[in-house]
């Protein structure tokens, strides 16, 4: 697994589905081209809109590999880190801005050092609680409604990783 | 800080981003696509008064939208409007941030089929489950 991974990386990413994804664009554009137009302009919106992010993710990632060393790393997010894991996992989590795909990379450079599967699962599922938004949550839906949601992200958010550790996905 | 150990790492991560840049453009035009041919009016006209049957798709239904998550609170909020349960709707809502069709091919190629697999069925049961639960407990305090 860890031998497919290395070799994946070294290639580019996504060269076969950007293809199939810019020939659906094109088929789409036959049959709906406003909506495809809008779609496309969307897709734009969406990446100047996630650029500061991009440039914030590249940063971090790059901090992290030089101020930390791998065994710092494992040691701090490893298996083995309790706690202290579980609390940086949900507060990253939750503090992480952006959609969930800018930060895969950074995930997975980690993985790669040994930050536990779980913790990751656990990440991931607390970006559930967008922070920015939940003024907006709240006048939708009400104070008490938001606020037993977001308890119950977080215990899911840990049960799901917890569950993860137990599966030991990644040997 | 040791600086050229900074650059050279950040020089890592910049590399590392160009690889995946055609997955990451695929998942953002993908999501143009969702956002625009999957609109509010036909998410709207799948859900049908059920309580289980809405729950789950409002699960279903949250995992193959895209966009901004106030979207889903718009719709959400319409939903309710129309009579709609507050399980199919927190379903919905949760779905929406937590289970992503788009993002999983790139999730894939950085993770592997088996971590993907795992942590997206988990986080479907967990919608369910945690839908049921808020709904519950707001009963209860009410």
């Amino acid at each position: 697994m860890k031998t497919r991974t290395v070799n994946r990386k070294q290639k580019l990413n996504g060269r076969y589905l950007l293809p199939l994804v810019l020939l659906g664009y094109a088929l789409l554009y036959n049959y709906y081209p406003d909506k495809t137009i809008e779609a496309l302009s969307k897709s734009l919106s969406t990446l100047l809109h996630l650029l500061p992010v991009f440039l914030l993710v590249i940063v971090l990632m790059g901090i992290f590999t030089a101020l930390m060393s791998a065994k710092r790393i494992a040691k701090l997010l490893g298996k083995q880190s309790g706690i202290k894991g579980w609390v940086i996992s949900v507060v990253g989590g939750i503090l992480s801005h952006g959609s969930s795909y800018i930060w895969y990379q950074m995930l997975a450079n980690l993985r790669e050092q040994k930050v536990s599967d779980g913790l990751i699962v656990t990440f991931l599922y607390t970006r559930a609680i967008k922070l920015p938004w939940l003024p907006l949550m709240v006048s939708y839906f009400g104070y008490a409604f938001t606020v037993l949601l977001m308890l119950y992200i977080i215990t899911g958010a840990i049960i799901q990783g917890m569950i993860v550790e137990k599966t030991s996905l990644h040997k | 800080m040791d600086y050229p150990s900074f650059i050279q790492t950040f020089l890592k991560s910049v590399k590392g981003f160009a690889l995946n840049l055609p997955m990451l453009m695929s998942a953002i035009l993908l999501t143009g696509l969702f956002e625009v041919f999957i609109t509010p009016d036909m998410l709207s006209s799948l859900f049908t008064g059920h309580i289980l049957y809405d729950t789950l798709i409002g699960t279903i239904s949250g995992g193959v939208s895209a966009g901004q998550p106030f979207v889903s609170y718009i719709i959400g909020g319409e939903l309710l409007d129309n009579g709609m349960s507050y399980y199919a709707v927190t379903a919905f809502v949760l779905s929406w941030v937590t289970l992503g069709i788009v993002q999983l091919p790139y999730e894939y190629s950085l993770f592997g089929g088996r971590f993907t697999l795992t942590r997206n069925l988990l986080a479907f049961i967990f919608v369910l489950l945690i839908s049921f639960a808020t709904v519950q407990t707001l009963k209860l305090l009410s």
